[in-house]
């Protein structure tokens, strides 16, 4: 068999466009091999082109029993001895380590980051067989054609060994703190209540929980003060406009009633009018971590659904390289073929035009940089599918975003008059926009408020129409949401672009935390109690930062590996034994959550006979059946019961019947859609529903 | 001794009552009576069924302001 080029990739969508952009007629041969594909192409000489499946390899510990540690012997293996369900790798990393033998020559064409550097890094010395100092890196931030083929010709002549070496360290030290704390707390409650629980905390997992816990205890342990505000509109040549009274908090129910005694029915006089005049700059383009903000903002959609949008985004070669940091756009991007191409699509046909007939195209750009990637920008491509609804949001958004940084700065008005009524002040906002500029790209996005006032001139007097106390209370400080965690992670330096969401995801999983807007589950505030007491160093958000930035200092050779993982070890292992010196007494803590926890996970609402019970869902020890009882049984013997189905599972929605106002239950069964179901046997919906079924019934039969 | 409150341990060092989340709580209950005092002239009775009904109030906050307001009915 003729020898080839072998080129890996991350993933197999990625293997496709790469095969396609670089086969000479575009047309690459597809062949799957137990299952697992990779293409055939013919450019200079033959090339094949296989994906990997993201990580093939991770760290596994070597030697000592499942519940052992503290553990800090470990080695890089394949994915399927460490992971359950993780068996189809060893096939995948099989049919890779077969096409290797006949190859001549390597290339690593895995996304230019650190999760891309150590799958391509990982395959080829293990999977290919120690080919990583042989083989050479494509790098690219599009999966286009033109970049693509650019990428392939002006390969770098080595992978890039300082983001690997990185990468692994990173790794490897989140492995050490992952499996030795999580270790820790899942054997404490197993040797406590002898039931079997996985907890985990880590490195970032940590100090992420503190923060929400600490925000937790704040917000439980909140009192509210009173305080008034005053709300009044006046009236100018026939409209009325709301003003705002001097003082935004008045401390007492008394100065806010003799300031509303004071002025009704009263004429005022304008006594100053101040008016000013803005630019508003253009954004700066989108790093990974803005976009997923401007997404939760517009769509609602958390972090790593954005990110997930936006991988199939750039798979399909219609943006960027969505995971960077950088905020730049560079012109070898090639600004004006990407306008071309967005002036094709209709929808932007308009404003790509417009762009296009400048003399001279330069975009606003942000501080921050990447030196792997640019901002995320959109190709000009066209999508050869039909994008869903979530796609098709994030891509307009990418692309308008990207428009409105080559606009004009925008010119806005305000003005302030400030209104004397009975020697008490009010004072009036107007807010125009006096030239667009940018924001004509950016239109649907933009959250601006005009209020355009009527001429109106120093010493003019108008009439208060209506002035009123508002009674208020102090607030508690919001709950995050996995928005505004991720930006406080960004903001603290805690964690990575490319891991801060999966982060925020394992905390809902481990059910630490729950709701859009976040709280604490009492299993979370148990955890952290308990590190907070026995291990605060692996809550330090100083620590975890420290590590980030040794970590970024391994990719420019100015810190040792080794010695990274020297200090983690030194680190914990004072902590470990810490932890367990305590084991019964943390054990007993953690137990005492996870029952509640587990309690919790039953309850179903209030219960509709007694109203002080709460209905829950029990197990008979003596029918083996599972039905729903009132936990007032005990205390005031109250016997409420209802049946359960007894096959598939059964879970609390937490949500009211539409038809009688009882909380209803979602029932999984295997093959079937999950179903809502109202165990309330009287419920009007199920007679309605057994009347049209009867309809139905009898329209059948005549 | 177990937190008047809920079935956490009750805080040792200052020797309380309740536990460290209840009795942060409690703190906060004393710190801001003052200022419902001031704002609203009213009892310390009125003002612990004030946050009590509050919607506002943290949950340990509440817990805590009906703990004393029953403490007090025993009483």
């Amino acid at each position: 068999m003729e020898k080839y080029t072998l080129i890996v990739t991350e993933k197999p969508d990625a293997a496709q466009r790469i095969a396609e952009a670089l086969d000479k007629n575009g047309s690459p041969k597809k062949v799957r091999e137990r299952n697992v594909p990779y293409f055939l192409a013919d450019r200079d000489k033959p090339l094949v082109i296989v994906p990997a499946l993201g990580h093939l390899y991770t760290v596994v510990p070597e030697g000592g029993s499942r519940n052992h540690y503290p553990i800090f012997n470990f080695k890089w293996a394949p994915r399927y001895l460490a992971e359950k369900g993780a068996g189809h790798v060893k096939t995948w990393i099989e049919v890779i380590s077969k096409l290797a033998e006949n190859a001549d020559g390597f290339i690593d064409a895995c996304d230019f980051d650190v999760e891309g550097a150590i799958i391509g890094y990982s395959l080829l010395k293990y999977a290919c067989g120690n080919k990583e100092n042989i083989a050479t890196r494509m790098k690219y931030s599009t999966l286009t054609k033109a970049e693509l083929e650019k990428s392939y010709e002006e390969r770098m002549p080595h992978l890039d060994f300082g983001m690997i070496e990185a990468g692994r360290t990173r790794h490897e030290v989140d492995w050490l703190y992952g499996i030795n704390i999580s270790r820790a707390l899942t054997v404490a409650a197993n040797r406590y209540s002898g039931k079997y629980a996985t907890l985990s905390s880590g490195r970032v997992q940590g100090p992420t929980l503190k923060f929400l816990v600490t925000r937790e205890r704040s917000i439980n342990s909140f009192v509210p003060t009173p305080y008034w505000s005053i709300q009044a509109q006046v009236e100018i040549q026939g409209e009325t406009y709301f003003v705002d009274y001097q003082k935004k908090v008045i401390e007492t129910k008394a100065d806010a009633d003799a300031a509303v005694e004071a002025c009704p029915g009263r004429m005022g006089t304008i006594e100053k009018i101040e008016e000013k005049t803005m630019q508003v700059a253009p954004p700066v383009p989108f790093d990974l971590g803005s976009l997923q903000s401007e997404a939760y903002r517009l769509f609602g959609y958390t972090p790593w659904q954005t990110s997930s949008i936006a991988e199939r985004l750039y798979l399909d070669a219609l943006i960027s390289y969505p995971r960077t940091s950088s905020q730049k756009l560079p012109p070898v991007i090639n600004y004006k073929s990407i306008l071309d191409g967005l002036s094709r699509e209709p929808s932007y046909s308009k404003l790509a035009s417009e762009l296009l007939k400048r003399d001279a195209l330069k975009p606003r750009e942000g501080a921050k940089d990447d030196a792997a990637h640019p901002a995320v920008y959109p190709t000009g491509n066209r999508s050869q599918r039909a994008l869903n609804t979530a796609e098709r949001r994030i891509w307009d958004l990418v692309v308008r975003r990207f428009l409105a940084v080559f606009g004009e700065p925008g010119l806005k008005k305000s003005l302030k008059a400030v209104i004397n009524v009975n020697g008490h002040h009010f004072y009036l906002h107007g807010r125009q926009i006096l030239k667009e500029g940018w924001m004509k790209y950016y239109k649907p996005y933009l959250r601006t408020e005009e209020v355009t006032l009527p001429p109106i001139k120093e010493g003019e007097k108008v009439q208060l129409k209506r002035i009123a106390r508002e009674d208020k209370f102090t607030q508690p400080p919001p709950r995050y949401n996995p928005n505004s965690l991720l930006k406080r992670m960004e903001r603290e330096g805690i964690g990575t672009k490319a891991t801060r969401a999966d982060t925020i995801r394992t905390l809902y999983n481990r059910k630490y935390i729950t709701g859009e807007r976040i709280t604490v589950t009492d299993l979370g505030l148990a955890v952290i109690q308990v590190l907070h007491l026995h291990a605060p160093q692996v809550i330090s958000v100083k620590l975890t930062r420290d590590l980030e930035e040794k970590m970024e200092r391994i990719q420019n050779n100015s810190e040792k590996r080794e010695r990274i993982l020297e200090e983690t070890v030194n680190h914990l292992k004072p902590v470990l034994t810490e932890l367990k010196k305590h084991e019964m007494t943390t054990g007993e803590a953690l137990s005492n959550a996870l029952k509640w926890a587990q309690m919790q996970e039953r309850i179903i609402g209030e219960c509709p006979n007694c109203h002080t019970g709460k209905l829950t869902i029990l197990f008979s020890r003596r029918t083996k059946k599972r039905f729903i009882a009132c936990t007032d049984y005990f205390t005031t013997g109250c016997k409420t019961t209802f049946p359960l189905p007894q096959r598939g599972t059964v879970k609390p929605t937490g949500r009211m019947c539409r038809g009688c106002g009882w909380s209803t239950l979602l029932v999984y069964l295997s093959g079937r859609r999950p179903w809502n179901l109202c165990f309330n046997p009287t419920c009007p919906s199920k007679e309605e529903r057994r009347k049209r079924l009867e309809m139905q019934g009898l329209q059948q039969r005549g | 001794m177990k937190c008047k409150v809920c079935s956490r341990e009750a805080k040792t060092q200052p020797q309380s009552e309740y536990c460290e989340l209840h009795q942060k709580a409690c703190e906060n209950i004393q710190e801001k009576s003052e200022a419902w005092q001031k704002a609203l002239n009213i009892e310390w009775k009125d003002y612990l069924n004030e946050i009590a009904k509050n919607q506002l109030t943290g949950i340990w906050a509440k817990e805590v302001a009906e703990n004393l307001l029953s403490s007090k009915e025993e009483a």
